[in-house]
């Protein structure tokens, strides 16, 4: 093994320049360029990138395939694969946290940049970006399958409105996967806390909670921003619903919440 | 340089590090040592703010590690070979340290050659052995052609080859003016290339000197074989001086080959072999810290 010269001429100053809050904001691009080095370097994730077409295709053409009511289009079916695409999504959060906790890899990017919230802030806009990639695979693919499922097209208008809505929806779900990562710093745990809270806790006992409560579940709330439409609910429980931007409020209550706790938690606990 | 001031970290009850103060010199390799639960991993934890010291503050060239803007650009660190994602390849791994860091990608590929992993770069680190782990977390201490490197048992899982280039590279990385810090259970590794030492035991600082300083704290020991043990042992007796006597071969430490040779030729008894063992450092640092170790075997 050889020692080759380095190219890079640090002066004296430069290794021991103090950092100021400015630094720290211009660090976040790098802590950024690192997250997405990190993020497009992994298989995994471009399994769960092809993953979510093949979910959004093959749900919504089948519900294509076997509608009864002859006015559903593509512009309506597109969204039903999402709650599904938005689970992957906060899986996708939650490991961009808990695969590195588990890994060591956190250590080494926090002994990089002493200022953890440079860290938080890089990981928070790659979990969006993965949560809008995700949305847009899973609509596109929807809206594919539907397609050739059978269903007329639809509207445009008002695909664009549902489209937009169910970017935030997923969006913001990934965001409560990274918040749940940064809390629980154990994988198993947090996808399983997750998807137990949103499969069996928020479904089986939702129905029995009063109207004004339900609202306030995350995935409840975070479930009407997408406006499955009448086919799935009750007329008394349409005309109960808040308005869209309340349960985009409330959804990104939980997500800023989450986050807020993990960024606490990171700040306190010793990184080993 | 880098200076330890107070160093202190209590879990609950157990105080694991317990007022460390110290210094490491500018070109010169200073051994940490110490027996398992010593305190040594929270130490060198707390020295690149992974872990928050309850008391006490370290600082590299005047500044706070926590404080230093880019703190790769002046310490390089490994404390576990094992942070790496298996689904990264080496390339990868170090590309994001690098971007986290703000140092140019091109430092990628000198580190991978300086540590001889250039052919390995696009392999995942799932597949590596540890030494290949080790050698990796290297280059990543390297990225930033720091001037301090913090090290904890970086030998582990090296064959001979990497062991030796590892010992050159430290020394030469020390005599070019840098700072080097490593923990290590290879005593007679360590030996062969640091300068001082810093050791603890029970989380307490037992001795910060130079290796010569330490191993001057055991006298050394004189071997001498007689027809008349029992007799020597008698006129050896005396203040600090312990015999053990097994047959004819005597064990004296305390004195000197001098002293004995002499007593013996003045009493009349007939040395068959006389001679002096040197202390060695891994004797000298087994009974500092023996009373303090954690886990001490039967």
């Amino acid at each position: 093994m050889n020692i080759t010269s380095p190219t890079i001429p640090w002066t004296t100053s430069d290794r021991s320049a103090v950092r100021t809050q400015s630094d720290d904001v211009r660090a976040v691009p790098a802590a950024l360029r690192s997250e997405w080095i990190k993020l497009t370097a992994l298989r995994a994730n471009k399994v769960i990138l092809a993953l979510t077409a093949v979910i959004g295709a093959l749900i919504a053409g089948v519900l294509a395939a076997t509608a009864t009511d002859p006015t559903l289009t593509a512009s309506e079916l597109f969204i039903y694969p999402l709650p599904l695409v938005a689970m992957l999504a906060s899986v996708v959060g939650i490991l961009m946290f808990t695969g590195e906790a588990q890994h060591g890899t956190l250590a080494v990017a926090l002994a990089a940049r002493p200022a953890r919230w440079v860290i938080v802030a890089a990981k928070t806009i790659t979990a969006t970006m993965v949560g809008l990639a995700l949305g847009a695979t899973g609509m596109i693919a929807g809206f594919t399958g539907a397609a050739l499922g059978g269903v007329a097209l639809g509207s445009g208008s008002a695909l664009t409105s549902r489209a937009l809505w169910a970017l935030l929806y997923i969006a913001l779900a990934s965001l409560i996967g990274l918040g749940v990562g940064m809390i629980a710093r154990h994988t198993a745990g947090a996808i399983t806390g997750l998807l137990m809270w949103s499969f069996v806790i928020e479904s089986l006992f939702a129905p029995a909670l009063p109207e004004g409560v339900r609202h306030f579940l995350p995935f409840s709330a975070g479930y009407r921003l997408l406006d499955a439409g009448p086919n799935f609910e009750a007329p008394v429980a349409i005309a109960n619903q808040l308005a869209r931007p309340q349960y985009a409020v409330i959804f990104g209550g939980y997500a800023l919440v989450s986050l807020a706790i993990g960024t606490l938690l990171l700040y306190r606990r010793d990184s080993n | 340089m880098i200076t330890v001031t107070g160093l202190t970290k209590h879990y609950g009850d157990r105080t694991a590090v317990d007022d460390l103060t110290f210094t490491v010199a500018a070109g010169r390799v200073t051994g940490f040592v110490g027996p398992n639960g010593a305190g040594k991993s929270t130490t060198m934890r707390m020295m690149i703010g992974l872990t928050h010291p309850d008391q006490g503050e370290v600082r590299y060239e005047g500044v706070r590690y926590t404080d230093l803007r880019h703190p790769a650009r002046l310490v390089g660190s490994v404390l576990d070979a094992r942070c790496m994602h298996s689904g990264h390849t080496a390339r990868n791994h170090l590309r994001a340290m690098a971007a986290m860091s703000s140092i140019p990608a091109s430092r990628v590929d000198e580190v991978l050659i300086d540590v001889g992993l250039e052919s390995a770069a696009d392999q995942r680190t799932g597949g590596f052995s540890l030494g290949m782990r080790q050698r990796l977390a290297l280059a990543g201490a390297l990225l930033g052609d720091p001037q301090v490197l913090l090290l904890d048992e970086p030998s582990n899982g090296l064959d001979p080859d990497g062991i030796r280039w590892l010992r050159l590279h430290l020394t030469d990385f020390a005599r070019r003016g840098g700072s080097v810090f490593v923990s290590s259970h290879l005593i007679s590794e360590l030996s062969m290339f640091a300068d001082d030492l810093v050791v603890v035991g029970g989380g307490k600082l037992l001795a910060a000197e130079t290796v010569e300083a330490i191993t001057a704290r055991q006298a050394a020991t004189v071997v001498a074989e007689t027809p008349r043990p029992a007799d020597l042992a008698r006129v050896l007796a005396g203040p600090h001086v312990t015999v053990e006597t097994t047959g004819d071969r005597l064990v004296v430490r305390g004195t000197t080959k001098a002293t004995v040779s002499q007593l013996a030729f003045e009493n009349g008894i007939r040395l068959v072999e006389l001679s002096e063992v040197a202390p060695s450092l891994e004797e000298t640092l087994l009974d500092m810290t023996g009373a303090s170790a954690e886990f001490a075997s039967a």
